[in-house]
Order: structure tokens, then C-alpha cells, then sequence
């Protein structure tokens, strides 16, 4: 009786249990809504792009002319600073050295000139002067010579010979008078002009060089090429710093009042973009927070997508046609940012 | 005329039971077997099982399954987005890497690297701790599987750390993923996270998952996706079927369980025929005195018929509840996770164990029709 019946009745049951257990093990198929919600489309028609935010003025990598140990910085990361202001200056111990030397180098060449410019010494005048009194006097006294021979009225009582040498002495003392004079004159006259010239030159050259190793000097003090903040610092005092273009900008400023975003639009894309279509932009992290975009410009010439992960060894994918992009004023955004942006495309040629 | 054919049937208490037996017995082995097969087969497409938020998976062109990728490269997904009808477009890195515990315990993991900002792809059935933490940097969600494999007998806990390529992660939380085919551990992460875990490839990018638009069906979005881009876009449901068919057709998993269904199959016939036909012909003096007293061969017909449905029925609950049982026991074991009885296969046995008592009462019932009444005075 008991198996008769009792086996239907247990199969029956066994099915039931079947039944339940795999109803409970199946699992349901739910859909559910992303954790939080990506960058939704926002147009029919759209291009999709990542952009950058980068200042209105694009980003400055402030470069060095020549490369130095840095001595001192005067700004940090957002700072706001005036076109000129000093940003960080490089060693110049060597330049000033130099500098005193160029600069002892022009004070000779000033007193060489200031020496010949001063000839005659006036008290080398007395001297010449006396050289001629003398000389004349001199004279004087070989003409009275003179006289009192030719005095003699006896020809007999004189020898020829010592009137002529009397003669002589007169004409020689004469010489030496005209000697003396001529010498007084080219004293008064004083330094020779093209001497002059050849001083004032020397002077010039001197101060020539003052001034290369005052341009040098100042070539060491790195000053904001415009108004703006400044993005970031990566200098340091006691750093030596590159000249040149260097990975990592020792200075990277911009005018920060409007940002703008550089889109990438992938090339096999960029047929279906036009300029001046609208555009909207997401931030990442929150794609409730987007942004209204105003069509700014093209960069006409089409660059290798540069990937952002940093690596030095990355090869070009692709190429990207970059637009770009104003974003509206008092954004809570920041340079360097990505974003995600929706370009409305212009209608498909058929 | 039924309570003849019931009391006929279970009269021989032995009889009866091994007919029972015969079919609950068959009916186990195949709808056990079918299950095992389709567990595994299912859980060659756990990843994509386990994305509950985007319909629509984008690949390379030449992607044959899950588990073997061509990276895509980071603008594709812009491209993507710029696709009519495509609601949103999110990347989505699959990989392994190796993930080491703090006591040199290692081993390989499926590294699952989700969209940083929106997260898509998200397990959503957590066992401790807030998947929403993984924004965090440096930060990994683990499975069940992987948590037991390193931290051994250890109660569930937050903020233990992992080692994945010198990085050392901390755990914020610990969930439950479909059981992905070699079972090893799942460890989610971020996208650009997860870039990090692995070796040093140019492009990361595994897969795009979209979502359609309202009112655009996923049919028609991956259609306009492959059109534009040339990438292969396909609904995550086809893309686990694409996945399984690879496995099917290149493993030798479907041959070895369909040997041993065939089996069943075929000794269920065999034994339930054989048992049902011998017991056809002990009752064959009953059948001739039936006729002799005028009752139709219809009437005959019925009662075997009758007959093979009782035990078929009977047997095929008993069987079924076993391999119910099965799975019933074994839902809590991790290894064995995703194996389960689909009601489909449970519909195809009842369909098979039918077949085989129709098989077996129709060779009985030629016996009975073809009897002469008259054999019932002989000896």
C-alpha cells in the first residue's frame, strides 16, 4: 500500500520541491542604471571629443635663454603676476665678477682720455719757457761777442778765424732760440687729435662691453612674458635649470580670466565637423555638470593625438583635428582638466 | 478499466520500483549532466553576465570571444559617442594580471578595470563594504572566491591590501561574481586603475559599453556603431552567446557531455523499454482474457499507455528532485557557483523521459495487439 501509493504521492512532492528550488536558483535578469550616470548624448547628431581645459592666452612654458643654477624664486603656483614681474633669477656671481672687471676696464679708458685731454701740463710751461729765455739769452751774449770783435777797427789785431767763429755762435744761438720756441709751441698745442680719437674709441669699446655683461646679468632674471597666473612651479632655488624646451616647463603661466578647451576630434571625424555648431561639455566625475561652449577657432593643421598617460615612449596612433572652445566665465574648472564634450555634427552628405 | 491497468501496474512491487528507478535514474543523469554542461558553458560569459548597465558591448572587428582581446584605441570611444542613437559610451578594460597577499600567497586574477567617473559595469550584489569607494585611488573590489583563496578561513573584513604589479591595493569591497570559466578570482578596479596593473601596452582599451538611446532599439545602435566606426558592436546577450558557441566549437567540453547524455539517454530507453516490455508480456494472460471478454485493442492501447505515463511521471519527479537536490546542496559552494538546473532543461528531460516510455509501450503494445485471446485457455 505503502509503495503503492506512496511513491505518486512522493514524486509528486519531489516535483514540486524541483520546481521551487529551480525557480529560486534562476537568477533574475535585472537592468540597472549606471552607479552614476556618463556623459549622456547631447544631440542627435553628435561628435564625441575629450578636450582640455587650457587658458585663453594657451598655456606659457616659460623658457630660459640660458641655462643656470637657479639662485631664487620669486612666485608660487597661482600667483597672479604683471607682465615684467620678476619670476625666478639664475646664478650670476661669474657675471658680476665680470662686470667688475669691464667695468674698472671703462674708468682706465676714461682716465687715459681725461689725461690727454688735459695737455699741456702747465707746469711744463715754466721749464720751456726758461729753455728759451736761456737760449736767448744765450744769443745775446754771442752777438755782444760779436759786436766787440767787429768793434775792432784794426783788421790786423783780430784773427779771421775768431770773427767767423763769433759769427757762428751768433747764428747757432739763434737756432737754439728758434729751437726753443718752436718747442714752447708744440707744448701750448697739447695732445695730438687722432691720439685723441684712438682714447675716445678705447672708452666706448669699454663701455660697450659694461653693457653685454649688463644684458647678460639681465638675461638671468626670468621675467612674466604677459599678465596672468601662474599654472605651476616646478622651480626651485639651487635647481639647475635647462634652456630650451623641456618636458616638464619650469614655469607654466596663462591668462586664466577665460579658460578655454581644446577638443580632439579624431580624424576619421572630423569631415562631419563645422566650425561655430553648438557644443556642450561634461565635467568627468559629474556629467550633471556641463557647460555651454562657445566656438572659439580651428587649428587647421591636424597634430598626432598626444596621449596623457605621460609616457616618453608613446607612439601616434591617430591624428586629431583640435577645436577650440571658450568656456563660459566663472567655470569651476581648472587648466589641465579633461573633459568630455558633445559637438553637434553638421548633416551627413548623401 | 484504469484501476485494472493501475493494479496490474504496481501489483508487482519489484516490478514496479525498477521500472521507477530505471526513469528517475535516467532522467538524473541527463538533466545532471545538461546542467553541469550548461553551467560551464554559462560561465565562459560570467563578465558579460555580470555587466547589469549597458546593453551594447564594442569591440575590435576581429574579436572572436571574451577572453581573448584586441585593444581598442582611446579615440575609438569618442568615435563611439559620436555614433546616432548611442545614449552614452563608457571603456571598459578586461584583463588578468597577478595579485599577490602580503604572505607571498599568489595568483592570477581576472582584472576587470571599470569607468573611473560613472563606474558601468559594476557587480551589483555586494557582500561587505561600498563598491562606490573604488573612485578611491589605489583601491580593488574582489570577489568572494579570491578573498577566500588569500585570506583563508578569515572573516570577511575591509581594508586588507593586495599586490597587483608593485601596487599595493586595498580591498573596500568584497562581492559576488558569476563564476568566470577557469574560476579564477575577480578583482574590479578603474579603468586608468587597472592600466597600471598591467604590462606596458600602448592602447588599454578592451571594450566600449554603450547604451541605445530611448526609443532606438540596441539592434539598430549596433548596426549604425559598425557601420561608422568598423568596430564590432553586438547586445552583451549575443556577445555571451558568440563567447559560448567559441567554447563549444573549440573545446572538447560539448563531445564529453553529450557522450554521457546520449548515454543516459540511451540506457534509459534500453533499461525503462526492457523492464516496461517484460513486464508487458508477464501480463500478457491478463491482456488475452481482457480481449477474450470482448474489451478493444483501443482500450488495451490506453492502459499500457496509462501504464507507461504513471511511471514515467513518477520516475521523472523522483529524478528531477535529485538533480534539484544536486544543486540545492551545492548553491552555497563557491567552485560550484552558476551551476544550476535552467527550467529549460528541465522541460527537455521531461520531453526525453516521454520519448523513452512511448518507446519502450510501443514495442509492448505490438505484443498485446497482435495476441490471440485465445491464448489465455492454452496450457
Amino acid at each position: 500500500m505503502l509503495v503503492r501509493y506512496g511513491m505518486p504521492v512522493l514524486a509528486m512532492l519531489a516535483l514540486a520541491f524541483a520546481v521551487i528550488s529551480t525557480n529560486r536558483a534562476t537568477p533574475k535578469v535585472v537592468h540597472a542604471e549606471p552607479p552614476s550616470p556618463p556623459p549622456v548624448a547631447a544631440y542627435a547628431n553628435q561628435l564625441g571629443a575629450v578636450g582640455l581645459v587650457e587658458a585663453a592666452s594657451e598655456n606659457i612654458a616659460v623658457s630660459l635663454p640660458v641655462p643656470g643654477l637657479v639662485t631664487r624664486v620669486a612666485v608660487k603656483a597661482g600667483d597672479s603676476v604683471q607682465a615684467g614681474q620678476l619670476l625666478f633669477s639664475l646664478d650670476d656671481r661669474d657675471l658680476r665678477a665680470e662686470l667688475a672687471l669691464r667695468e674698472s676696464a671703462v674708468a682706465l679708458a676714461q682716465s687715459k682720455l681725461a689725461k690727454l685731454e688735459a695737455s699741456p701740463r702747465p707746469e711744463e710751461i715754466p721749464p720751456a719757457q726758461s729753455r728759451i729765455d736761456e737760449a736767448k739769452a744765450q744769443l745775446e751774449d754771442a752777438a755782444l761777442q760779436l759786436r766787440l770783435m767787429e768793434s775792432v777797427k784794426d783788421r790786423r789785431a783780430i784773427k779771421e778765424e775768431d770773427l767767423l767763429r763769433r759769427r757762428r755762435a751768433v747764428e747757432s744761438a739763434a737756432a737754439r732760440v728758434r729751437q726753443a720756441e718752436s718747442n714752447m709751441k708744440l707744448l701750448l698745442a697739447g695732445t695730438w687729435k687722432p691720439d685723441l680719437e684712438v682714447a675716445r674709441a678705447e672708452l666706448r669699446q669699454a663701455q660697450a662691453q659694461v653693457a653685454r655683461i649688463q644684458t647678460d646679468l639681465e638675461r638671468l632674471r626670468v621675467t612674466a612674458p604677459i599678465s596672468g597666473k601662474i599654472l605651476q612651479c616646478k622651480v626651485r632655488p639651487g635647481e639647475y635649470a635647462a634652456s630650451g624646451t623641456l618636458a616638464q616647463p619650469l614655469i607654466l603661466m596663462g591668462r586664466v580670466d577665460q579658460l578655454h578647451l581644446r577638443a580632439d576630434i579624431d580624424e576619421k571625424e572630423a569631415w562631419r565637423f563645422a566650425p561655430g555648431t553648438e557644443a556642450s561639455a561634461s565635467v568627468r566625475g559629474n556629467s550633471q555638470l556641463k557647460y555651454e561652449l562657445t566656438f572659439v577657432r580651428v587649428e587647421p593643421y591636424v597634430v598626432p593625438k598626444k596621449n596623457l598617460t605621460g609616457d616618453a615612449t608613446e607612439r601616434v596612433d591617430t591624428r586629431v583635428l583640435q577645436a577650440i572652445y571658450a568656456l563660459p566665465k566663472g567655470a569651476q574648472l581648472y587648466p589641465g582638466q579633461q573633459m568630455d564634450l558633445s559637438i553637434q555634427a553638421q548633416e551627413e552628405a548623401h | 478499466m484504469k484501476y485494472i491497468a493501475w493494479q496490474m501496474l504496481t501489483g508487482d512491487r519489484a516490478k514496479y520500483l525498477g521500472l521507477i528507478f530505471a526513469i528517475a535514474f535516467s532522467t538524473f543523469l541527463m538533466s545532471h549532466q545538461v546542467s553541469i554542461f550548461c553551467g560551464l558553458m554559462n560561465r565562459t560569459a560570467s563578465q558579460i553576465d555580470d555587466v547589469h548597465d549597458a546593453n551594447i558591448w564594442v569591440m575590435d572587428s576581429k574579436t572572436q570571444y571574451l577572453d581573448e582581446v584586441k585593444a581598442l584605441t582611446d579615440q575609438d570611444l569618442y568615435r563611439i559617442r559620436g555614433v546616432e542613437g548611442v545614449q552614452w559610451a563608457v571603456p571598459l578594460f578586461k584583463g588578468t594580471s597577478r595579485a599577490k597577499a602580503q604572505d607571498g600567497k599568489f595568483r592570477g586574477v581576472i582584472l576587470m578595470g571599470l569607468d573611473d567617473a560613472s563606474l558601468v559595469g559594476l557587480p551589483r550584489s555586494v557582500r561587505l563594504g561600498d563598491p562606490q569607494h573604488l573612485r578611491d585611488p589605489e583601491t580593488i573590489a574582489i570577489d568572494e572566491t579570491g578573498y577566500r583563496f588569500f585570506f583563508p578561513g578569515e572573516p570577511y573584513a575591509l581594508g586588507r591590501t593586495l599586490d597587483l604589479n608593485d601596487h599595493t591595493l586595498k580591498i573596500v569591497a568584497i562581492i559576488d561574481s558569476s563564476a568566470p570559466f577557469v574560476n579564477l578570482p575577480v578583482v574590479y578596479t578603474k579603468y586608468t586603475q587597472a592600466r597600471d596593473l598591467v604590462g606596458r601596452e600602448r592602447n588599454q582599451l578592451s571594450f566600449v559599453l554603450a547604451q541605445a538611446a530611448p526609443g532606438v532599439t540596441d539592434a539598430e545602435v549596433t548596426r549604425r556603431i559598425t557601420e561608422r566606426t568598423g568596430l564590432k558592436a553586438m547586445t552583451g546577450n549575443a556577445f555571451g552567446w558568440e563567447t559560448i558557441w567559441y567554447y563549444i566549437k573549440n573545446t572538447g567540453i560539448p563531445i564529453n557531455f553529450g557522450i554521457t547524455v546520449v548515454i543516459a539517454l540511451v540506457v534509459g530507453t534500453v533499461v525503462a523499454g526492457q523492464t516496461f516490455y517484460l513486464f508487458t508480456v508477464e501480463n500478457l494472460k491478463q491482456f488475452g482474457a481482457l480481449k477474450a471478454i470482448g474489451v478493444s485493442d483501443w482500450r488495451i492501447v490506453g492502459m499500457i499507455l496509462m501504464q507507461a505515463v504513471i511511471v514515467g511521471a513518477v520516475g521523472y519527479g523522483l529524478g528531477i528532485a535529485m538533480t534539484a537536490g544536486f544543486f540545492a546542496a551545492t548553491a552555497d559552494n563557491l567552485d560550484l557557483r552558476g551551476f544550476r538546473m535552467l527550467p529549460e532543461i528541465m522541460l527537455g528531460t521531461a520531453g526525453a523521459v516521454f520519448l523513452i516510455v512511448f518507446l519502450a509501450s510501443a514495442v509492448s503494445v505490438r505484443r498485446v495487439i497482435v495476441l490471440e485471446p485465445a491464448v489465455v485457455f492454452r496450457g
